[in-house]
């Protein structure tokens, strides 16, 4: 077990490595020069963009920049914001809290709906329930975020009246959102435990568990589901880089603090240490999160640590 | 000042276009009601609160009555006392002394007086602290000096008459020196001025509070009243997504917003329960800067021939309805209106096509005219917002198609796009340009910003870079106009624009909101504002 833990965060240094290296490269990746379009809205002289690109350090060799931006991360400093000319791991932790509340509440969601119906469409299979649910998924699929966002506002919010259509802060204001891009990824969750579960029915183990004459609600949860469940996990940890895709999207329709609107502000200003800062911040959580999916893995099926 | 490229079309007659005086039609002060909460809705979250630092319009949108300048300047377009009592120019152009207001308070219990300003104004030179769009109105800034405790004298090393307007602009409002000095980061969320409210509230990327000064004893330079505020506390929420911003205003979370979409606009204007207003801003309209350098628009005439062939009307009609008007000239009709720029170029595809015969492009093959072999194409350079370059970029494609021109779009990202312009790589870009002052055309047409911002039509004109100079020494405002009107009619008699659309800053209110006022700068001022139960 101590050696897959350590094989598994051992692999996580060369992806790290990987990231900082083309969140740095972003950069120079995009055409233009970076101190011009960081001066883009001021009146400028020829003069200042140079001092300007001094100031940044942009005019030392890249090996040198490279280093130093590592070097910096590494201490925690991801620099300071164009923009608000405030550290951008200060503006990270604001919106951080935000951005997890919603992917929380929205993979609640997307569990609690998710889970039962690719169970029961399993269970009821080719009934006009596994059918019905099968293409209610297959619309949550292909339904883009904003559209559904924009859906739930004008039915809850403008017309019901029920929930505010924007802002962040209490459980009230959290509801539209994590609805919006819990449905979406519910789909997915519904498809995955369906046709998991169906591998899983047609198994020896639970035929043998049926025929022992064991009470088949018992069978269904505690051999079939607990196999069934399995996959249904990895996809929690890519379903995480998919929520925070989407929580980028959700948070500017609902208009909620959080990283995803942080990224986009930042993108939208030309604000390159704040966009570095967070998509770093944001990709390293992405490969922390799945490798603890992986460790839960190991731990709900234990082939995996002596595979 | 700041560049813009955002597209914004909409849709609905001019003939609706409600003046500020309209807008400020409200009740006598017995029947106005005292308190509530108004919430406004604006489609960004500022950079910054401190009007200093920030190089974005919002940022003063949202302090229009949080801070205060020396000078108000009103929708009229007239100079008022604000903090200061009077203003004096000295002979030589190179100073402006103030007498201040000796009852002011900022905030933060300091007082406020010439060492307070002076504090302000070194501040925005200082280097370590990378002032946004203020730091243009010292570009010539020599110091200032405190003459006595309310009396100021603002040196320049050249002549810089258009500090009087920039006097009165967000950029150069006066907050607390103690404020700056004490509140560390909280100086860009907690601004602290002396005006009629008071920010107590910043919730980064959600929303902004500020309530009620009720210490404001004075009578603000745009009210006729004196006293505090009507209104208890305003919420500016940010709600970047326009279709949200639109459905809190009908379902009451908010009750006005800032920045219509134009498919909303004719549904929000049949609403009896609402009202939009429309203010023209300053500076530059939307503008297609005509890169002089490049063949074939090193040729006036074939510059010329394009600005008959753009049909405004359609532009006004199709993308911009009910959200801007027909530009004529490098500078918004609220800047400088005159009838000689009216008329310089109606559309007239006749002229243009004989224009451009005249200069030797015949028609030819598919109806692209061609010269020596050569087809007549123009690189026009714009921006893909993620759905493409702007309907106005488009139109103007179809309009020069129509005399013989293949206008060709460099569609790309902001980056590349900036960069093609500081090294005049294609024909120009559209953008526009807010400026309180006309001396905004320094930085589009004079000759020592080629290769920064903005002199994207790459123009070195020595007669243009005198009169912009000229511009900047004169102080009589009658003299000030005849320059500006004469650069104006040299940029168009040269074509180095081709203006196309003065846009409008268009909000919506609920109707029982009453009593917004703007400013000179298009920013609202809300002392006045009332809400009807």
């Amino acid at each position: 077990m101590l050696t897959y833990l350590g094989r598994r965060f051992l692999a996580v240094i060369p992806v790290l490595f990987g990231v900082t290296l083309a969140v740095f490269s972003m950069l120079f990746l995009v055409p233009g020069d970076p101190v011009k379009m960081m001066l883009a809205e001021f009146v400028t002289t020829p003069d200042q963009i140079e001092q300007m690109r001094a100031q940044l350090h942009l005019d030392e060799p890249i090996l040198k920049q490279y280093g130093r931006f590592v070097g910096n991360a590494l201490r925690g400093d991801l620099g300071t914001s164009i923009r608000s000319r405030r550290a951008v791991s200060t503006e990270i932790g604001e919106n951080v809290g935000s951005t997890a509340q919603l992917a929380l509440a929205s993979m609640a969601v997307a569990v609690a709906i998710g889970v039962p119906l690719g169970l029961m469409a399993a269970l009821l299979r080719n009934s006009w329930f596994d059918a019905g649910s099968m293409i209610v998924a297959l619309l949550g699929v292909s339904m883009p975020s904003f559209w559904l966002g924009l859906l739930m506002i004008v039915a809850f919010s403008l017309h019901l009246g029920w929930f505010p259509a924007t802002g962040g802060g209490d459980l009230w204001h959290l509801v539209l959102p994590s609805v919006t891009l819990g449905m979406i990824a519910s789909a997915i969750i519904a498809r995955l435990t369906r046709s998991s579960m169906l591998e899983v029915l047609g198994q020896d183990y639970v035929r043998t568990a049926r025929a022992k004459g064991l009470a088949w609600w018992g069978v269904v949860v505690r051999h079939a589901l607990k196999n069934a469940l399995i996959p249904v996990i990895t996809i929690f940890g890519l379903q995480f880089g998919n929520l925070l895709a989407g929580a980028v999207i959700v948070e500017t329709v609902f208009s909620r603090p959080g990283l995803g609107r942080l990224i986009v502000g930042g993108i939208l200003a030309k604000d390159f240490p704040l966009v570095q800062g967070t998509v770093l911040f944001v990709a390293t959580a992405y490969v922390m999160i799945n490798v603890l999916v992986d460790i839960a893995y190991a731990f709900v099926d234990p082939r995996i640590r002596f595979g | 000042m700041r560049p813009g490229h955002r597209s914004r079309s909409a849709a609905l007659a001019l003939a609706a276009l409600v003046s500020f005086t309209a807008a400020g039609v409200f009740a006598p002060d017995a029947l106005a009601q005292s308190g509530g909460t108004l919430v406004i809705g604006l489609d960004q979250e500022p950079p910054t609160l401190d009007p200093h630092a920030s190089p974005s319009a919002v940022t003063y949108q949202i302090i229009g009555s949080v801070t205060e300048n020396l000078l108000y300047r009103g929708s009229d377009g007239k100079l008022a006392p604000w903090l200061a009592e009077s203003w004096q120019s000295a002979r030589d152009g190179r100073s402006v002394t103030f007498k201040l207001r000796r009852d002011v308070k900022f905030h933060d219990g300091t007082p406020f007086n010439a060492e307070a300003v002076k504090l302000n104004f070194d501040r925005i030179v200082d280097p370590k602290f990378k002032a946004g769009g203020a730091r243009a109105a010292f570009a010539t800034y020599a110091g200032s000096k405190v003459l006595d405790e309310y009396t100021l004298q603002v040196n320049f090393e050249t002549p810089f008459s258009p500090f009087l307007n920039l006097a009165a602009s967000g950029p150069l409002s006066i907050v607390s020196p103690k404020a700056v000095r004490e509140s560390g980061d909280q100086v860009h969320t907690r601004p602290v001025g002396t005006g009629p409210f008071m920010v107590t509230e910043y919730v980064a990327k959600d929303h902004t509070t500020m309530v009620r000064n009720p210490a404001y004893t004075r009578k603000a330079p745009w009210s006729d009243r004196t006293g505090p505020a009507h209104l208890d506390t305003i919420v500016w929420k940010f709600v970047p997504e326009a279709g949200t911003r639109v459905t809190t205003l009908e379902s009451g979370e908010t009750q006005a917003i800032y920045a219509i979409p134009a498919q909303s606009l004719p549904r929000l204007e049949q609403n009896t329960g609402l009202r939009i207003e429309k203010i023209p801003w300053p500076g530059a309209p939307r503008i297609w800067l005509l890169n002089t350098t490049k063949p074939p628009l090193d040729d006036v005439r074939v510059r010329r021939a394009i600005n008959y062939a753009v049909d405004k009307d359609a532009l006004l009609a199709t993308v911009a309805k009910g959200i801007a008007l027909k530009a004529f000239a490098p500078l918004t009709a609220v800047m400088l209106d005159d009838p000689a720029l009216r008329q310089a170029y109606p559309f007239d595809q006749a002229k243009a096509a004989a224009l451009l015969a005249e200069s030797g492009w015949q028609p030819g093959a598919g109806g692209i005219r061609t010269k020596a072999g050569q087809r007549l194409e123009i690189l026009l350079n714009a921006i893909d917002y993620g759905g493409g370059p702007e309907p106005a970029v488009q139109l103007i494609q179809s309009s020069l198609r129509d005399v013989g021109i293949d206008v060709k779009l460099k569609t790309q990202a902001r980056p590349p796009w900036y960069e093609d312009n500081y090294r005049c790589a294609t024909h120009g870009p559209v953008m526009f340009l807010r400026s309180i002052d006309p001396d905004g055309l320094f930085s589009l047409f004079h000759s020592s910003f080629v290769g920064g911002n903005f002199n994207w039509s790459c123009v070195k004109n020595a007669k243009l870079d005198q009169l912009l100079e000229q511009g900047r020494r004169e102080f009589d405002p009658a003299k000030r106009r005849a320059i500006y009107l004469s650069i104006e009619k040299l940029a168009l008699e040269e074509a180095l624009t081709v203006p196309l659309l003065d846009d409008l800053s268009v909000w919506a209110y609920r109707a029982n909101v009453q009593g917004a006022k703007y400013n000179f700068n298009a920013y609202p001022v809300l002392s006045d504002v009332t809400i009807r139960r």
